[in-house]
């Protein structure tokens, strides 16, 4: 027996069929279903055959019809039978089909965390669900497993859902139960892990930040934050509103990921595997934006309502601030207090505008505490923007192409960093000659024919102060430090052109070593500056 | 990097300026190959020069190869911190600089 109903949506037409479609009842459905649609205005429409049990080629040509009248329509919750029967047709390929999700049920199911957008319920010994509040989250959903794949592909470690099931009237995603810890409890529980903690957030961060991500795949942070300081111009002074906008629109464009929601809740550790999780944030722009939401996770967030960060993050409040700058003073690979607080204060302009606007658009002037919370983020601000003059900071790493002509911007990168510290005109012309010889012995022959990438990261730390650069590719194994030094008490005519730069490497730096591990040649040159 | 040129009879005066390095030794190698024929005496005016790479002494061991053949070289202007690079690598006993 079969049966015909429509609802419209928005404009949207959705009608369901259950039961069996075939040549005796085939013109009489398709009669219901034209009154259906003659009853409004449909825009768009939708065909529900989550109780469709059979439909022969009768039915098929209902659903041809109405491809004539409405062009791609969907057609949501498939059971597989049906999804075969359209397949072989060949109508997976004039519409759109969307397979129906499995339905699993969570009553009596443990609870194994709770989120802002859901529960997470383990479903048996190996799975968990994550069951979304929202009813309509499918496209979040769909969006976030296109993310983590991408970030996957793109060599980050992450968790992704592998099933989309529907529980009552939601959705959820399925994962696989991992034996996990997130870097919130290892923090909580241990906290004589700091910097062992600290040493892997980094790590991953970087990582994150080095990988440049294909035009168009990812939200364009800047954008985003140029709406926010848009935002704001109406509850700022005119001058200093102005300056936000400002600083904002000058930080450089970037297609390098970001993460976008980077604490310690979202790090999980799974045997001595560090997972990132939580990837519907993803986004691509300048590291300026991603300290800017970390400083509010682990300080600005907590700032007025201090007990805020314990029951965000499962520590205190000062485990939490000693977190953010250890990370920080880690990420920018310096000791130097003063340096360490330009970046923060950096960042902290981003993250107050991002606090007071999400508070501001949550109602949060019509509160006398929360007015309180934001007045206190508004003159941090304030007083920021008076200091402040640029947003963007010198990163203390680089990913080129090793080829020749790249040389240009690494010698660009070391020598701010090393007029930055304050280097000796001898000793950074040293240093530039050391990294020179390196990088183009890469460029030369690392890949062969091919191409690879070198990655240059610099270290100032110590004091007297010491500058530490490493080279990395990932080209053939090779260790430059085996090159034969020359013979340099030799006439001009007896001397051989080949292995001057290595052995003025040696001979300049204070401590040059080559390690090949985990397929890269690693060269770490050290010297005082 | 800069180079300028300046002949009389058979002396030739190279100045070069700025950074001699991977990427702006061929050029330099290129003029010297030119230029050399016929010369007696190459003086390299280092002058202005602010950096020199491996590269670069690859390029001043050739010309002071050739020039060993058809007469003198001689090396002035040089700055203490490419002076060392000249003592740390022997080419201040190779080169005559003045």
């Amino acid at each position: 027996m079969e049966e015909v109903k429509g609802r419209l949506q928005d404009n949207t037409a959705i009608i369901t069929l259950t039961g069996r479609i075939d040549s005796s009842n085939a013109a009489q459905v398709e009669e219901e279903i034209f009154k259906l649609l003659s009853d409004g205005e449909v825009g768009s429409l939708c065909i529900d055959m989550q109780g469709l049990e059979f439909i022969s080629s009768s039915g098929l040509r209902i659903l041809l019809k109405l491809r004539k009248i409405y062009g791609d329509y969907r057609l949501t919750d498939v059971g597989p039978e049906i999804y075969e029967v359209l397949h072989m047709t060949g109508f997976t390929e004039l519409m759109t089909v969307e397979k129906a999700y499995r339905r699993i049920s969570v009553d009596g199911c443990e609870v194994v965390g709770e989120g802002a957008n859901g529960t997470v319920y383990r479903i048996d010994g190996d799975n968990v669900v994550k069951v979304y509040k929202d009813a309509n989250a499918l496209d979040e959903i769909q969006k976030e497993r296109e993310l983590a794949r991408l970030a996957l592909v793109l060599g980050i470690p992450t968790a992704i859902s592998y099933d989309v099931v529907r529980v009552g009237d939601s959705y959820g995603s399925v994962f696989e139960l991992l034996d996990a810890r997130s870097f919130s409890k290892i923090l909580a529980d241990h906290p004589e892990k700091m910097d062992w903690c600290v040493e892997e957030y980094v790590d991953l961060l970087k990582k994150i930040h080095r990988t440049v991500v294909p035009a168009g795949k990812l939200p364009d942070m800047r954008r985003v934050a140029i709406s926010w300081a848009e935002y704001m111009q109406d509850y700022l002074p005119e001058e200093p509103g102005r300056k936000l906008l400002q600083l904002v629109r000058a930080v450089p464009k970037s297609n390098h990921m970001l993460h976008g929601d980077y604490h310690t809740k979202n790090l999980e550790l799974t045997g001595d595997e560090v997972l990132l999780i939580d990837m519907d944030t993803l986004a691509t722009g300048h590291p300026v934006f991603e300290l800017a939401s970390m400083f509010n996770a682990f300080v600005g967030f907590g700032e007025y309502d201090n007990g805020q960060t314990k029951r965000f993050l499962g520590f205190d409040r000062p485990v939490a601030f000693e977190f953010w700058r250890k990370s920080l003073a880690a990420y920018l690979g310096t000791e130097d207090e003063d340096r360490i607080r330009a970046v923060e204060d950096k960042a902290r302009i981003v993250g107050y505008t991002r606090l007071i606007r999400r508070s501001i658009r949550r109602g949060g002037l019509e509160d006398a505490e929360r007015k309180a919370e934001i007045e206190l983020w508004k003159s941090e601000l304030l007083e920021l923007l008076d200091e402040v003059d640029d947003l963007t900071f010198l990163p203390n790493e680089i990913r080129v192409e090793a080829t020749r002509k790249n040389l240009a911007p690494v010698m660009q990168f070391l020598c701010a960093h090393l007029e930055q510290a304050g280097c000796s005109m001898k000793s950074q012309t040293e240093l530039e000659l050391a990294v020179e010889e390196i990088f183009i012995n890469i460029a030369n022959y690392a890949y062969g024919t091919g191409t690879g990438e070198a990655d240059i990261h610099i270290e100032i730390e110590g004091d007297p102060k010491q500058a530490v650069i490493t080279l990395r590719d990932q080209g053939m194994p090779y260790n430059p430090l085996e090159k034969e030094d020359p013979d340099i008490t030799l006439s001009a005519e007896e001397r051989d052109i080949g292995g001057l730069g290595i052995f003025l490497t040696r001979k300049t730096m204070d401590e040059v070593h080559y390690e090949y591990r985990d397929g890269s040649n690693i060269l770490t040159m050290k010297k005082k500056i | 990097m800069n180079i300028t040129k300046k002949a009389e009879d058979k002396k030739l005066t190279i100045g070069v300026d700025g950074r001699l390095d991977t990427m702006t030794a061929p050029e330099l190698d290129e003029e010297l190959k030119a230029s050399l024929g016929g010369v007696e005496e190459l003086v390299m005016d280092f002058s202005d020069l602010e950096y020199i790479s491996s590269a670069g002494l690859r390029v001043l061991l050739s010309a002071q190869k050739t020039m060993n053949t058809q007469g003198e070289m001689t090396v002035t202007g040089v700055n203490d911190v490419i002076m060392e690079i000249f003592e740390v690598t022997g080419f201040s006993d190779i080169l005559t600089i003045k």
